[in-house]
């Protein structure tokens, strides 16, 4: 019991110490770069193709479901609150975990197990800063707009299957959407959820790397430990959000 | 290496972000409703009192003829009267709805939502801000009037028909002797 409060301890101090490591110089700004680039750009093809084939599979499902009550021309109604309120979101966090947070708590295990961390620190060099800090916000600017790629393929991809495939009326597609998604209730708050998922998730990935043990099986597990806890802790936030945020 | 591959990879992430925005921006547009609140508190409140708010919610549009004007801002029992008040924030421009105005609370097709409809009066003197809105309709209970139709108003209809019921049964096909009785 005290052994759980205490790692939770270590983890908040972890994060605080990484909000304040986080200085605005220009090896700062190289590394963010970097790193959108690896964490953000490359986890493109993956959430583009989730995202089309989430549209297409919803499609299918709120048609389905709507044709019982001859609604089935409302189907873009579930589709717009569905993918903004939750899928959107929480898959697109849940592909990044998976994508993103294991090679972040990969990196920083094996620079801890062939002891690059304490050179850093014999350097005279903040390995929180160096490190950890520039993942940290760009995996909260990037998973906003990962989210964006998300929905943007998935309506897409659902228009696709809904006005194409099944007959429903392009305009009434169109228009029943934009009568039901509120853009500050629904669709900006999409976002906020986002940003708050990529935080947390580049949070656990890196404090379970940056305290991995330093061999080849810490590594292994902080990486396995990374994907677990990062999911887990994204899909309670997200209840806990949707709980307060939605009205 | 940072030389090397600075450009190229500049280049890279710039382009993610910048399509990435196209695309927040593209669906903000397309599929939101387009209350983006820049030109918000452009509003002014009337009250009205109902005897039954059906399904009526807060945030439900106030419209006139059809067109959306404002929003159901809050739903109150009075409880003293215990009559529901329900506030109305409706926009600055259609300051000039005439005092005899009467509200009703409608429902957009069989299962749609809850709105209020505004039916403009003839008077002069115009609401102002605050004042409340005196000729109301409640809610119509759909069920209820499905339940009226079926048990009280149908009950001729159903006496005529039974009567018919037994003779259908026990005859041959020239069953009703007024005009068919003739033919075989």
């Amino acid at each position: 019991m005290t052994a759980a409060i205490r790692s939770l301890g270590r983890a908040g101090m972890f994060s605080l110490s990484v909000l304040r490591a986080s200085k605005p110089t220009t090896d700062f700004f190289t590394e963010l770069v970097r790193e959108i680039y690896k964490i953000g750009g490359r986890s493109l093809p993956i959430i583009a193709v989730g995202g089309a084939f989430v549209g297409l599979s919803l499609t299918l499902l709120g048609y389905r479901a709507l044709e019982t009550y001859g609604a089935s021309n409302q189907v873009s109604v579930l589709i717009g609150l569905g993918l903004y309120r939750e899928l959107a979101p929480v898959l697109t966090a849940l592909l990044f975990v998976g994508r993103a947070g294991s090679s972040i708590a990969a990196e920083l295990g094996l620079m801890r197990a062939t002891d690059q961390i304490t050179a850093l620190g014999l350097m005279a060099i903040d390995p929180v800063a160096k490190a950890v800090a520039p993942r940290f916000w760009a995996a909260v600017i990037c998973v906003p707009l990962l989210t964006a790629f998300f929905c943007s393929l998935a309506l897409s991809a659902s228009w696709f299957q809904a006005v194409q495939i099944l007959g429903i009326d392009n305009g009434m597609f169109w228009q029943t959407m934009q009568d039901a998604v509120d853009f500050r209730g629904d669709f900006l708050i999409a976002f906020v959820k986002s940003a708050v998922f990529g935080g947390t998730a580049a949070l656990v990935a890196s404090y379970v790397g940056f305290h991995a043990e330093p061999t080849i099986e810490g590594t292994s597990i902080a990486t396995t430990r990374a994907v677990v806890n990062a999911s887990l802790l994204v899909l309670m936030f997200n209840f806990v959000m949707s709980a307060f945020l939605f009205r | 290496m940072t030389s090397a591959r600075g450009p190229r990879l500049e280049f890279a992430v710039g382009a993610f972000l910048l399509l990435a925005l196209a695309s927040l921006l593209v669906l903000a547009v397309a599929s939101t409703n387009g209350q983006f609140g820049f030109s918000r508190g452009g509003t002014y409140e009337l009250t009205a009192r109902f005897t039954n708010l059906g399904q009526l919610r807060p945030n439900a549009p106030v419209k006139i003829g059809g067109v959306t004007i404002g929003r159901v801002t809050r739903v109150d029992l009075d409880p003293v009267r215990f009559d529901s008040v329900v506030t109305l924030a409706v926009e600055k421009r259609f300051d000039e709805i005439p005092v005899d105005t009467s509200a009703a609370i409608l429902t957009g097709g069989l299962l749609g939502e809850s709105y209020i409809g505004l039916s403009v009066g003839g008077d002069l003197e115009v609401l102002q801000p605050g004042e409340e809105i005196a000729f109301t309709s409640p809610a119509v209970d759909l069920m209820q009037m499905v339940g009226k139709y079926m048990f009280g108003g149908g009950g001729e209809g159903a006496d005529a028909a039974s009567p018919a019921a037994p003779e259908a049964g026990t005859a041959s096909p020239d069953a009703s002797p007024s005009d068919e009785g003739v033919l075989p």
